[in-house]
């Protein structure tokens, strides 16, 4: 029978979040496919974290040797292979971290498995497994399966899978032996590199006027800028308008930038792909322009303009200085 | 360098073919993908700074020349077009597979590509070459410094931190959006490499059976596409530009935007 694993993650020695998503979602591929799940955790002093994951999970196995201490993709590959090959067929949930993206790929080759990255949701066919995920810029959805080989690997999209306690009796923990082998290690960490501090405070900011992609050049900045000042607000941005140089790292907004909690956010020309939305947290009120009205960003927001920036944010903000007096 | 062909539908209607397996893209502007223009500017830049040749490859259909040739106008000095109709429908597995059998016989230190595809979403072909060449590999790379036989790299991870490591060569490097800016491509530029001859080669040139690759030599088959459910979406605010912004502006006072 095919066995359920779930991979841990860990940041400074301590469990990440999304680690309970991805029980949940080996929970729910346990409770489709028969069997229960087993935790995986390599790590270096790996104690306290396997309790808390024998809590929810009935097995936890754990690796514990100081090269985990970090996340390195290439000495997770070379600890998950011999656990995995001994215990076909297989499969492998993750979260889709960043960390996860360096390691996913590598290690479905090495393991024989087929990789679906990125997956909503889980569905079952005469006993085959199929999962939800996103294509095109992340508007459409797409159902997959999977072939040539019975071993599988997913990563989930952050979010998807929300975690209840179960509520059963705590699992078990066995410790296995670091499986590293005496290959040298090609790939090593040196350290973290926190983010460059700026001007614009736009983590604590109440109201927030964020351009994406739709807005034209540096210099309709200005025009965001303006209308961002009449609303006592401060301008942010989606991904693109960093990578374009239009604005600076510490005023993007997602889950590679700055997390968010304002009470007003007003998105402008952004197309709302998950990696956005993700860092915009505490349930702000959400309001979108943009041409296209199958933009994700509509789906998110509770009021919205289908039309031109040009046109639209000049007259927004005549009528704020009109409502101002 | 690995590069990939793909209809632009960051800013595009898009809408569900008949088959239901994939969407309309006969209308669809076709581009060389975002990621990977960085990857292409990384790799020049690169050896401007410390010499080398780079080659460029792409599994693409007959339109993608046009990308190659981009490539070589913005500095690249050799392309390769692995164009085949054995290719189509190929996942990450069977690109990483196609590009492998390319680059095996063929010596090199780095091999780039973009992190990420914007049609599949799937970000995976980079860590399969990788793993199928035997080399290390990072993603999300937002800064390369090569020297000794190193990389020395810091790569993305959440809420704005990064982390730097050290990985030997030959290796592969997923290169993430922002690492550079793209150079303008004169038409001088363009006019310079008009002329430059881009092999074709087909599965069999790579010593590839036909069921190696596309959709026979994938492991993800797409069983259906479909629009995501509307479900709770935005109210729409209609009307003139003048009366929809005027709406806006009383929703936002209401509800604590303007301070």
């Amino acid at each position: 029978m095919t066995q359920i694993f779930v991979l841990a993650e860990h940041r400074h020695g301590q469990l990440r979040d999304a680690t309970w998503e991805a029980i949940t979602a080996g929970r729910e591929l346990a409770g489709k496919l028969g069997g229960e799940p087993t935790c995986l955790l390599l790590g270096h002093n790996v104690d306290s974290m396997a309790d808390a994951l024998a809590k929810e999970c009935p097995k936890v196995l754990a690796v514990n040797d100081p090269w985990l201490e970090h996340f390195n993709s290439e000495v997770f590959v070379r600890a998950l292979v011999p656990i995995l090959k001994g215990r076909k067929p297989f499969i492998l949930v993750m979260c889709n971290s960043n960390s996860i993206l360096d390691l996913a790929a590598y290690l479905s080759v090495d393991v024989d498995a087929a990789l679906a990255t990125d997956c909503f949701g889980f569905e079952v066919a005469n006993g085959k497994l199929m999962a939800l995920r996103q294509m095109y810029s992340y508007k459409v959805n797409a159902l997959v399966s999977f072939k040539d080989t019975e071993n599988i690997v997913v990563t989930l999209r952050g979010g998807a899978f929300s975690f209840a306690p179960s509520g059963e009796p705590a699992g078990t923990v066995e410790t296995i032996p670091c499986p590293l082998g005496d290959e040298p290690i090609r790939k090593r960490f040196l350290n973290f590199v926190e983010a460059e501090k700026g001007d614009v405070d736009i983590a604590s900011a109440d109201i927030i006027v964020s351009v994406g992609r739709g807005i034209g050049d540096a210099e309709d900045l200005e025009m965001f800028q303006s209308l961002a000042d009449a609303m006592g607000g401060v301008l942010a941005c989606s991904r693109p308008i960093v990578d374009k140089g239009l604005l600076p790292k510490y005023q993007q907004v997602g889950t590679s930038g700055v997390e968010v909690k304002p009470k007003v956010y007003l998105a402008l020309g952004i197309s709302g792909a998950f990696q956005h939305l993700g860092g915009i947290k505490g349930n702000p009120l959400i309001v979108a322009v943009n041409k296209d009205p199958r933009a994700p960003i509509f789906r998110a927001a509770q009021y919205g303009i289908v039309g031109n920036l040009m046109d639209v944010v000049p007259a927004l903000e005549e009528k704020i200085k009109e409502l101002k007096g | 360098m690995c590069v990939k062909w793909r209809p632009d539908t960051s800013e595009a209607d898009v809408a569900v073919n008949k088959e239901g397996k994939d969407i309309n893209k006969a209308d669809l502007d076709y581009d060389i993908n975002d990621w990977d223009r960085f990857a292409v500017e990384e790799a020049v830049r690169i050896k401007e700074k410390i010499g080398g040749k780079v080659t460029v490859v792409s599994v693409a259909p007959e339109d993608g020349e046009s990308m190659l040739r981009e490539c070589l106008a913005r500095g690249a000095d050799e392309a390769f077009h692995l164009c085949d109709e054995a290719f189509e429908g190929s996942d990450g597995y069977a690109v990483a597979r196609t590009l492998v059998a390319f680059i095996k016989g063929r010596p090199c230190d780095l091999i780039l590509t973009g992190t990420l595809a914007d049609d599949d979403c799937g970000g995976q072909v980079g860590g399969m070459l990788a793993a199928m060449l035997g080399m290390p590999q990072s993603s999300l790379v937002h800064k390369v410094d090569i020297q000794d036989g190193r990389a020395n790299i810091v790569r993305e991870l959440e809420g704005g931190l990064s982390e730097a490591l050290e990985i030997d060569l030959p290796a592969v490097l997923s290169i993430a959006t922002g690492i550079n800016e793209p150079r303008f491509v004169s038409i001088r530029a363009v006019r310079k490499v008009a002329g430059l001859d881009i092999p074709v080669l087909t599965s069999g040139d790579v010593g590839l059976e036909q069921s190696q690759v596309g959709a026979a030599g994938s492991r993800i088959k797409i069983e259906k596409v479909f629009m995501p459910p509307e479900g709770e979406g935005a109210e729409i605010i209609t009307g003139s530009t003048e009366e929809a912004a005027g709406r806006l502006a009383q929703i936002l006072k209401e509800k604590g935007g303007i301070a």
